[in-house]
């Protein structure tokens, strides 16, 4: 085992036929493949057993794809820890990485990385056999080398599944066919995230912009004076979920059970005092506070986020695509919950609103990896994020 | 105009075109046609359409109306036309006219709904409303659930059955006395609803399972004919259609016998049937307890349909078959049905796989034995134990033809036997189709047992102030005791009691002779009965009387699935109030007043002591226990919530709050068998338990 990987499959299913025949895929930890450890990083899975695949590794097994094993991850998925998603596809173990993104793992891994990372639209790619944190943020995320590969492989999982019920109802985008919808004409560059970035962050993103307006785009400056509060509603909301998410957690049924304990009651506090670590814990415990101690605040995160979609619709209403950079890792590693959100600062947006977002790696001139250009679309907009991507790709 | 010229919306016809009308109610449905706009206006009579055009309404009006919501509140002028023709909606009695606005008037908004009330489509051949709330949520929001026509006609109705009964028995002579609701405890059978009292520390009142003992009392006091339409309580555990508070219609009468119930009883319940289409012919069957419990299993048979036992221990006294033999030589019974012409549908397989392996164990008895009757004889897994002449005997029993099948019911005790075959008889009524529909079967049950056999003695199977058939009995012989009838009736439609009641004693001796075969001591008697008994001393009259079951009545004559959906705020299947949120906790101070606070009953919630600090309370609620080395680090987590919370306090938004960006539709599961997941079915769930004993997951006990 390396310090990639926490499990590589020992015999992979012969590849089937298909439009990923030959396609080799490295998942996290948190998503269900029958038969293997699943235990998402977390000491209240230890020993858990995946029962069942997940509906989009059986589709995507279906569609030719090999699944060669599950990369090391942070608790859930909660907070970056160490590099495995990202090596694992700039080492040549993978040719596609499929990770969690809540507040932008998967588009901040693969800036790391140099590789392209997408978020799709929420609600269209089933999340049925995902253990997830956080409900109504979080999607799959892609990690790839072209865009093509990342269509591609959404034409496959994307769509509807009886299994998940909070997923998306109506049409979907045509991935196989992006240039069937008007391809995205100008772009927006928000002035409240230009003042964000370190410098060569910034030179990076000038770069990036400059391929955009050499691509033949219209770019436009915008305004959401709301950025800060973006943050502010992923930050409870996030923490109420998870606290949901993890009181299912309780040593009954699987995972970790404390022993020697006397009664119920003591038999939950010991073992999910034991199960959770302390990043992680810090979060659920916010997510409690607001739960139990001050729902009112988590209420009015959730009337906020309603103000911010109504903000974002109208800067769509003028601009086709919103660009702003995808952020980089803190040197020397994050510091606690705040370190995490620092991090995600300009890809969390994304996440609070359900959008569509792909990150573009290596735009900079000297090809330095500081970091990637982001671009934002309308819900739905996938497909045609996608294409432009592969444009800007194929135009370095 | 004013809203004193208000016309019901409902009442509209063709006879009113032409005229100017004023309309108050909430607005039903919409539907958006550019420039005009069409919506349903429901008030409780009824549901119009009106029309606002823009060549007819002021811009104003048109702009207001754009606004309009579901279940917004107006009152809106207009006058009434006919309806183009082609567009009239046969939905609806107003159908044929519609109401074009002149003015509109929103006396208040509605915010977005948690169910649809609507339930008439604006188009005939729309889709109507779906029916899938969760009745949950109906309760919660029963203010709005009350809107919907279905539901206001439930109280409509149920105005109309339980006026009714007031009319009627007004008319018999009867007066409505009300009995108070704070009580001593009586001998019904239940729990009462205690309420502590603040004068008398210590001391409790009870909430009347029944007036019982005050109607007997106004009899004692000279009212005649009295009755009531009244709410009673009774803590019982849960069951469906149950709700621990009810409403009865208890009344009682003098110097009458059981043909005087019985006859006011039926002419009333022919009446209030009648309101609901439902005609109920008089004379009601009647039939003796042990007839209803020896024929169909039941005190209170379902008479809709045939399928009678037929008595067969005798006809195996000398049988070699051995399991009928021990049970015959342990003193036990052998009962059976037919089911005529039947084979085809109950095949071997039914019968032996599902009836007598897995259904009958259901009911009590340890197996049934089955028969199919052919040309050739009887067909059987077990046949060959009987002889050609038990065969016949057996046939002949039970007047089987060919195509019939026999089902037989073997076991050491009677009451089993009995028991098992009613609930067959149940099952295999619904199973066949054999319950005629819209049918209506009324009976009377009399001559129970006074006394039902304990295990410390015998108990009153009715309640004590019951008249037993002959009063020349030895209080202290337990066995004519057990054979003792009561003058109890209970009335039964379809299977289900609706009421019951007894001619009472009035006669202090033999009131005094039921305590001693009670066993209670005098002591005992005066402390429960004491006031009681002193009024039989006084000259009281030979009475009886009934109740009626109220809920369970305009239930029946209504045809609801439930009896909540005949009352207007009913408690859930939890005994719980989703609306108001009763029972609650109540503050320390009440439980001080009443004396209750730190008394021996009274124990505060495990945890309770830990809640003073915040991170405590916290770990608690989240139930993650607080590692001391954390405790700064947790602390600190806690204190940035807060202020993350005083941030988001000081921002703007007062938007709807937004859950979910991803919009979804209900989805509903498809109609049909309900399955264990394939990897229960298999074990494989328990693969990754912690502990698991058997087909359970295994977990320390719940209490200390």
């Amino acid at each position: 085992m390396s310090d990639i990987f926490v499990y590589l499959d020992p015999s992979p299913p012969a590849a089937q036929q298909g439009p990923l025949a030959g396609q080799s895929v490295a998942i996290q930890a948190n998503l269900s493949v029958r038969g293997w450890p699943t235990r998402a990083g977390s000491a209240a899975l230890a020993g858990y057993v995946a029962l069942e695949d997940a509906t989009i590794i059986a589709r995507l097994r279906q569609a030719g794809a090999v699944i060669v094993g599950a990369v090391g991850m942070s608790e859930f998925g909660f907070g970056r820890d160490g590099d495995a998603a990202g090596r694992a596809l700039s080492e040549g173990h993978a040719g596609m990485v499929i990770m969690t993104d809540m507040l932008g793992e998967a588009r901040l891994a693969a800036a790391d990385a140099g590789a392209f990372g997408f978020k799709p639209t929420a609600g269209i790619v089933s999340r049925f056999g995902l253990i997830g944190l956080m409900p109504s943020l979080e999607t799959c995320g892609l990690l790839a080398r072209t865009p093509r590969e990342i269509a591609r492989a959404m034409a496959v999982i994307a769509g509807a599944d009886e299994r998940d019920h909070s997923m998306h109802d109506g049409a979907l985008p045509d991935f196989l066919r992006p240039d069937q919808t008007p391809p995205l004409r100008t772009v927006g560059i928000l002035k409240e995230t230009l003042a964000l970035s370190a410098a060569d962050e910034a030179a990076a993103f000038g770069a990036g912009i400059a391929r955009l307006a050499a691509a033949g785009l219209e770019i436009r400056e915008v305004a959401l004076p709301a950025w800060d509060d973006f943050a502010l509603v992923h930050r409870i909301v996030g923490a109420v979920e998870a606290s949901s998410s993890c009181g299912k957690f309780d040593g009954v049924r699987y995972g970790h059970r404390a022993a020697g304990a006397k009664n119920w009651n003591e038999m939950y506090l010991k073992t999910r005092a034991e199960s959770f670590g302390p990043l992680l814990k810090s979060y659920l415990f916010q997510g409690a506070y607001f739960q139990f101690e001050n729902y009112v605040a988590f209420e009015k995160a959730a009337r906020v986020r309603a103000r911010l979609e109504a903000d974002m619709a109208a800067l769509f209403a003028g601009v086709d695509v919103l660009a702003l950079p995808t952020g980089q890792r803190e040197r020397g590693g994050t510091d606690g919950i705040a370190g995490v959100y620092r991090e995600g600062a300009c890809t969390l947006p994304a996440n609070v609103l359900g959008l569509p977002a792909v990150s573009v790696p290596g735009l900079v001139a000297d090809g330095s990896p500081a970091g990637g250009l982001q671009l934002i679309g309308p819900r739905l907009s996938d497909a045609r994020l996608l294409a432009l991507a592969e444009r800007l790709g194929s135009s370095q | 105009m004013n809203q004193i010229d208000r016309s019901p919306c409902g009442g509209l016809g063709v006879s009113e075109v032409g005229r100017e009308v004023l309309l108050s109610g909430w607005v039903d449905a919409l539907r958006d046609h550019g420039e005009v706009l069409f919506i349903h206006l429901r008030d409780r009579s009824g549901i119009v359409q009106v029309v606002f055009r823009p060549d007819v309404a002021d811009a104003d009006v048109c702009r207001q109306a754009a606004s309009l919501r579901s279940e917004y509140c107006v009152s809106i002028s207009g006058s009434v036309r006919m309806r183009a023709p082609g567009t009239e909606n046969p939905l609806l009695e107003t159908g044929r006219i519609e109401v074009i606005a002149t003015a509109l008037t929103i006396l208040s908004r509605a915010d977005i709904l948690p169910f649809p009330v609507s339930e008439k489509a604006m188009a005939a051949g729309a889709a109507p409303g779906s029916e899938a709330v969760t009745e949950e949520l109906r309760l919660q929001y029963r203010y709005l659930d009350l809107r919907r026509p279905t539901m206001l006609d439930h109280l409509v109705k149920r105005h109309r059955i339980v006026k009714a009964v007031r009319d009627f028995l007004d008319e018999r002579g009867f007066i409505e006395v009300e009995t108070p609701m704070l009580t001593k405890s009586t001998p019904e059978g239940a729990r009462d609803y205690l309420v502590p009292s603040r004068v008398h520390p210590g001391c409790f009142y009870a909430l009347p399972q029944s007036p019982q003992l005050f109607k007997q009392l106004l009899m004692v006091g000279g009212c005649e004919r009295y009755f009531q339409v009244v709410r009673c309580f009774r803590d019982e555990d849960l069951r469906p259609n149950r709700q621990p508070e009810f409403t009865q219609l208890d009344l009682e009468a003098s110097f009458i016998d059981e043909e005087f119930i019985y006859e006011v009883i039926e002419e009333l319940l022919v009446r209030i049937f009648a309101l609901g289409g439902i005609t109920l012919r008089r004379p009601f069957s009647r039939m003796r307890y042990d007839e209803a419990i020896d024929q169909m299993g039941s005190d209170r048979p379902d008479t809709r349909f045939g399928l009678r036992f037929v008595e067969a221990t005798d006809l195996f006294r000398g049988t070699s078959y051995g399991i009928f033999k021990q049970i015959l030589q342990r003193g036990g019974a052998i009962k059976g049905i037919t089911v005529p012409g039947q084979s085809e549908r109950l095949s071997k397989n039914v019968l032996q796989n599902e009836y007598a392996k897995e259904i009958v164990p259901g009911f009590g008895a340890k197996g049934m034995t089955w028969m199919r009757v052919t040309r050739d004889g009887l067909d059987s897994n077990i046949v060959q134990f009987f002889s050609r002449a038990e065969q016949q005997a057996i046939i002949a029993r039970f007047g089987a033809a060919p195509g019939d099948v026999i089902l037989m019911i073997a076991d050491p005790s009677r009451e089993v036997v009995t028991s098992a075959l009613g609930q067959l008889r149940l099952h295999l009524a619904g199973r066949l189709g054999l319950i005629p529909e819209n049918s209506f079967s009324p009976l009377w049950v009399t001559d129970f047992p006074l006394f039902t056999a304990t295990d410390e003695g015998i108990a009153s199977s009715h309640h004590p102030f019951t008249a037993p058939d002959r009063t020349d009995f030895d209080p202290v012989n337990r066995e004519e005791l057990l054979g003792l009838r009561s003058r109890a009736y209970d009335v039964v439609v379809n299977g289900e009691e609706l009421g019951g009641g007894s001619i009472r004693i009035h006669d202090r001796q033999v009131q005094g002779k039921i305590f001693a075969a009670l066993g209670l001591s005098a002591d005992q008697v005066e402390e429960k009965f004491g006031f009681f008994l002193r009024a039989l001393d006084f000259g009281a009259p030979p009475h009886g009387g009934l109740a009626l079951g109220m809920d369970r009545v305009v239930s029946m004559i209504l045809g609801t699935a439930s009896i909540r959906e005949v009352i207007a705020f009913p408690k859930n299947r939890s005994a719980y109030c989703p609306l108001t949120d009763a029972p609650s906790a109540v503050a320390g101070d009440q439980l001080a007043e009443l004396g209750l606070a730190g008394g021996s009953g009274y124990k505060p919630l495990p945890g309770a002591d830990r809640q003073g600090d915040l991170l405590d309370s916290l770990s608690w609620v989240s139930r993650i226990g607080l590692d001391p080395a954390l405790r700064p680090a947790l602390a600190a987590a806690v204190a940035e919530a807060e202020a993350l919370a005083g941030r988001i306090a000081l921002i703007p938004g007062a938007e709807t709050p937004l859950f979910t960006v991803v919009q979804t539709e209900n989805r509903l599961r498809e109609k049909g068998l309900a399955r264990t997941s394939p990897l229960a079915q298999a074990g494989e769930i328990f693969q990754n338990a912690p502990a698991v004993k058997g087909e359970y997951f295994k977990v320390v006990g719940i209490l200390e």
